[in-house]
């Protein structure tokens, strides 16, 4: 009977979903080639030891999806929507952080501002964008997805008008430790990133009431109000802070290359944040949230994105089979569908007893 | 009053928006001078449908146009991108008859597929001139003229380079295991540089290993190069059809721990490539992490314009007409190299 | 004063679609109005609002599939993606396979049909999330494209070249060039099949039950469940129909491009919403209008046209363009809805 019951809360648990995905993809790659979990430590071109592997590269790729997903949840949660646009913000980010870094000019030899600057001035941009959103949803009352769906379509745009159209390559070999290895570090970069945060995410949700209020908002925006909450606020403040998230995001994105492409950098990556965040067990439709099952739905992505590749899947038809495991995971976690289980279970128990 | 206000507060959103469109539309007035029939006769409106903006040689390819035209004031070019797509480049066309055009400049997308909106061009009347990639039409006289690169030759001259340079170094054909990182597949320039390489391959028994896609650009070069590199572990020579492939693969090739140089004897994986047009990739050339660029000259802008001021002046120009190209290279090993008879000069990339 | 009156008057009047549709038609025309006024020369000629027409058939077709999917409060972002998977097994079955006109428009039809039965059923019966659903219909789609060919061709096979290459020339449209060549209009089948399911779909949202019903089941499930409306098949019917559309213009597309490329239809899917939202449908559901659908896709393509025409960097400047419009239109949506509420 005990028994039972751990069974049940494990399965009613949202992290069960993700994790089981998680589990099934490493037995599925055990199987297959157990050289999989092999992590090497070699050293880089420049003399630097760096660990390379599979898992090295999940943590590597998926931290741009992990902070992303942070935000997204924060936005489902309390808008009951999703933004589409953060790919094109990212852009737009990135676009400013290049400006402010070579200046104006495409091929500069020295950086002309510090790179703290130019993050802090991407974190203002991608905050600007965020609040753009925000305040299209919280005050004018627009579906989260379509009022996106103005920078999603302008964004991309926006970020070449920045640097006229043109591609500058950061000279710095400082800025590409972002996206890549702090020389004596064989850790990659973007882990730590992730990492911090996390642990301000934690923070922030431990001491503060944001994580409370913004499910109230969500479950219900007039009953949050009369409680004294301002959800107007709220629903501004969480896409200021998926603005923020954006600005990190685009930080790895540019420094793993020093440049940016404007039509392809970070392309559908809204897409994979809002899987993350489906993943994670979250109602699309806003209100309860768990954080730590949207990241680790983050890294699902990730891991099956890897695996598949290990596979050799071509990366344009990466996305037929993404999108067979989503729906497969979706359909599985829908509530009619558990429901039915359920009963299927109930159904089948007596029958055990009168058999035995 | 409340409902009067929202009225007026939408009649003003309205007018802004005309107001906007307007704007647009006036901007327009200084550079096409379309509607106004005093100066059209003056002018020669041309309008240059480009297939994209993909890669550093195609944008130095559209600044050389549109350089060319207006140094001339008696020239107007009208300039579209048709971002990779052969639907854009059609609708373009179309309009440009439409907006009644004197000489349509196309650099096409793909080879095929061209008969019927070069058929209204020309019963437009409106002469059209290929740049770049060649078009594959039934009747060739739906296009004037072409001016652009003889890709096979390229091809050809990489692997030249390639056979005298492992042959100075000693190494037997059987050694050389060649990935190819190709073009967008149907181009011309993919089909040429293609080519080149697999009759060599087969002629000089070099182990060409395979032949996949990189799309002209640097990200699915980085991408199609790490999956490579991950398949097989004895590559020496990467073969990529375009800069920003070759920088991609060196990329992915440092990330795996390995060294882009010519010393493949040493355990070295060997970059060539093609176009030298980015300032970056002949850097890289320079530091030999590209050992040989075969030049895939994007002037065309000037021969294109001479063409058009034959065309004007009631001639006929001739018409396949190629540009000069050269081989970069930073190894002095090889100094010259034998295409079909002719000799070409290698020229030499100092620091 | 008394003008005043009439005229906030004739405001009351209006339903909230009316509103949205004669706003979008009124701008219409006032951009191609000013098109034609400050640019003359390509707009002033009749062809060159059939080449908009031509070249966006497929996506009329598309945004009514949407605006009736949005109408009953769901979303389908998956059209781009069947759109190319269509046109690209079209084109294979058409060239590798030595298909008939026949069989690939059956495999068409086909696509959509099952595009809209597997959709329909994870939206209305086990009550998934359209966007979702769609999400992954979109990947779907997208990458079997791939995997059915990786390499965009053109179709060769004589008797679709035929087909693609049939013009219906509207007499006494046509103009003559600088160089005085008689140049006549016309337009192609598609825009035929597009404007036919325009109308038919206008027919079905007006006329008949399960037009009111959609309206219904968007504008308020609980009433349209107590009125005795099937909720669940009605979204499943949205569906079902927005996915066979997208099928039609799938074909439609193929037909005007003649070939197949994964990177057909890229974006799409937005572009449909955005027309949609311009035709004064709201994506809350319950309100919305076939009509302002076309009218929507056509002021799209019209700003696309006179980016184009202006002789901007058209893959910059339409995305702003069409961002700034569509933020204006939500603006007003927003102004309009906020309106009603407060009477």
């Amino acid at each position: 009977m005990k028994n039972q019951n751990i069974l049940k809360r494990l399965v009613s648990n949202q992290l069960f979903i993700p994790l089981i995905a998680l589990i099934l993809l490493a037995v599925i790659n055990l199987v297959n080639d157990p050289g999989f979990f092999k992590i090497t430590l070699g050293t880089n071109n420049a003399g630097n030891p760096v660990l390379s592997g599979y898992l090295i590269t999940i943590l590597d790729y998926g931290s741009e999806l992990g902070i992303l997903a942070i935000g997204m949840t924060l936005v489902t949660a309390a808008s009951g929507g999703q933004d589409i646009s953060v790919g094109a913000t990212i852009a737009i980010a990135g676009s400013a952080m290049l400006r402010v870094l070579c200046g104006g000019n495409s091929r500069p030899e020295t950086i002309q501002a510090p790179i703290i600057v130019a993050f802090l001035v991407a974190c203002v941009v991608g905050m600007l964008c965020g609040a753009f959103n925000g305040i299209l949803v919280a005050v004018f009352k627009i579906q989260p997805m379509i009022a996106t769906l103005i920078l999603f379509t302008a964004g991309r745009s926006i970020a070449a008008w920045i640097n006229n159209n043109e591609l500058p390559i950061v000279p710095d070999p400082k800025f590409s430790y972002f996206g890549g290895f702090i020389p004596g570090i064989p850790i990659p970069t973007t882990v730590f990133i992730v990492i911090g945060c996390i642990i301000i995410i934690a923070l922030v949700l431990k001491f503060t009431n944001l994580g409370l209020y913004t499910q109230a908002v969500g479950i219900n925006e007039s009953s949050a109000r009369l409680n004294g909450i301002n959800p107007t606020a709220i629903k501004v403040l969480s896409f200021v802070i998926l603005g923020l998230c954006v600005a990190v995001a685009a930080l790895i994105k540019v420094s793993r290359l020093s440049t940016i492409n404007y039509s392809v950098v970070a392309k559908d990556i809204e897409m994979d944040a809002i899987l993350a965040v489906a993943l994670g067990g979250n109602a699309l439709s806003g209100g309860k949230f768990n954080m730590w099952a949207s990241i680790l739905g983050a890294y699902v992505i990730q891991f099956l994105t890897t695996t598949l590749y290990k596979f050799n899947v071509q990366s344009d038809a990466l996305a037929a089979y993404k999108a067979v495991v989503v729906i497969l995971l979706v359909v599985f976690s829908a509530p009619t569908v558990r429901e039915y289980f359920r009963n299927m279970v109930k159904k089948l128990a007596p029958a055990r007893k009168e058999a035995a | 009053m409340k409902k009067n206000a929202s009225f007026a507060m939408i009649m003003l959103l309205l007018l802004a928006l005309f107001v906007g469109c307007g704007s647009t539309a006036l901007k327009n007035k200084t550079n096409n001078d379309d509607g106004n029939p005093q100066e059209e006769d003056s002018i020669i409106t041309v309008g240059f449908s480009q297939l994209g903006a993909e890669s550093d040689w195609r944008n130095a390819n559209t600044r050389s146009m549109q350089a060319s035209f207006a140094a001339d004031d008696n020239y107007a070019l009208l300039y579209k991108n048709g971002q990779q797509k052969q639907t854009n480049q059609i609708t373009a066309i179309r309009m440009f008859i439409q907006q009644g055009v004197d000489y349509i400049v196309l650099a096409p997308v793909t080879e095929s597929g061209w008969d019927s909106v070069l058929g209204e061009a020309r019963d437009a009347g409106i002469p059209v001139i290929l740049v770049d990639r060649r078009v594959d039409v039934t009747d060739k006289n739906l296009y004037s003229c072409w001016v652009g690169s003889d890709f096979e030759l390229e091809g050809k001259k990489m692997a030249a380079w390639i056979k005298s340079y492992t042959e100075s170094i000693g190494m037997v054909p059987e050694d050389l295991h060649i990935v190819n990182i190709q073009g967008t597949i149907g181009s011309t320039a993919q089909i040429g540089r293609t080519r080149g390489l697999a009759n060599a391959a087969r002629e000089n028994g070099w182990d060409l290993m395979e032949e996949i896609t990189g799309d002209f650009t640097e990200t699915k070069g980085r991408e199609v190069m790490a999956a490579l590199l991950k398949r097989f572990d004895n590559i020496n020579i990467v073969y990529c059809e375009n800069d920003n492939e070759a920088m991609g693969a060196i990329d992915a090739i440092e990330a795996a721990g390995l060294k882009a140089g010519p010393n493949i004897k040493n355990g070295d994986i060997m970059v060539v490539s093609f176009d030298g047009v980015n300032i970056e990739a002949l850097e890289y050339a320079k530091q030999g992490k590209i050992s040989c660029i075969a030049e895939c000259n994007p002037m065309h802008g000037p021969r294109v314009k001479a063409l058009i001021d034959t065309l004007v002046s009631g001639q006929t120009p001739d018409k396949f007409n190629y540009v000069d190209e050269k081989v970069f290279s930073s190894i002095s090993r090889v100094k010259k190299i034998q295409v079909d008879g002719v000799t070409y000069d290698i020229d030499l990339l100092e620091d | 004063m008394k003008k005043q009156n009439e005229k906030t008057s004739i405001f009351n009047r209006l339903s909230d679609t009316n509103l949205l549709l004669t706003i979008t038609i009124v701008i219409f025309f006032l951009m191609y109005l000013g098109a034609i006024i400050f640019q003359g020369g390509g707009f002033t000629k009749p062809q060159m609002l059939f080449n908009i027409l031509n070249s966006n058939a497929a996506l009329i077709i598309t945004s009514c599939g949407l605006s009736i999917v949005m109408i009953t409060g769901g979303i389908d972002i998956s059209v781009g993606g069947v759109v190319a998977l269509v046109s690209m097994c079209c084109a294979v079955y058409l060239d590798y396979h030595d298909g008939s006109i026949l069989g690939s428009i059956l495999i068409a039809l086909g696509i959509g049909l099952l595009y809209g039965l597997v959709q329909g059923f994870l939206v209305a019966v086990l009550d998934i999330q359209p966007f979702i659903v769609s999400l992954a219909g979109m990947f779907f789609a997208r990458g079997m494209t791939t995997i059915v060919n990786t390499a965009p061709f053109n179709v060769e096979d004589p008797e679709f070249t035929a087909l693609k290459d049939t013009r219906i020339i509207i007499p006494g449209m046509g103009s003559y060039t600088r160089k005085g060549i008689y140049v006549p209009a016309y337009v192609e089948i598609g825009v035929i099949v597009a404007l036919i399911i325009v109308i038919l779909l206008f027919m079905v949202l007006r006329f008949t039950k399960l037009g009111r019903s959609f309206y219904a089941v968007g504008g308020n499930k609980q009433s349209a469940l107590m009125l005795g409306i099937n909720v669940r098949r009605t979204k499943f019917l949205s569906h079902l129909i927005c996915s066979v559309l997208a099928g039609i213009a799938g074909y439609v597309y193929f037909l005007h491009v003649g070939s197949g490329s994964a990177s057909h239809a890229m974006g799409m899917e937005m572009n449909a919403i955005a027309s949609s939202i311009i035709g004064g449908t709201m994506l809350t559901g319950g309100v919305g209008n076939i009509i302002g659908t076309l009218f929507g896709v056509m002021s799209l393509c019209t700003i696309q046209a006179i980016v184009s025409s202006a002789g901007l960097d058209d893959a910059w400047w339409t995305g702003i363009t069409i961002a700034a419009m569509l933020c204006i239109f939500l603006l007003i949506q927003s102004v309009v809805m906020a309106q009603k509420k407060k009477k």
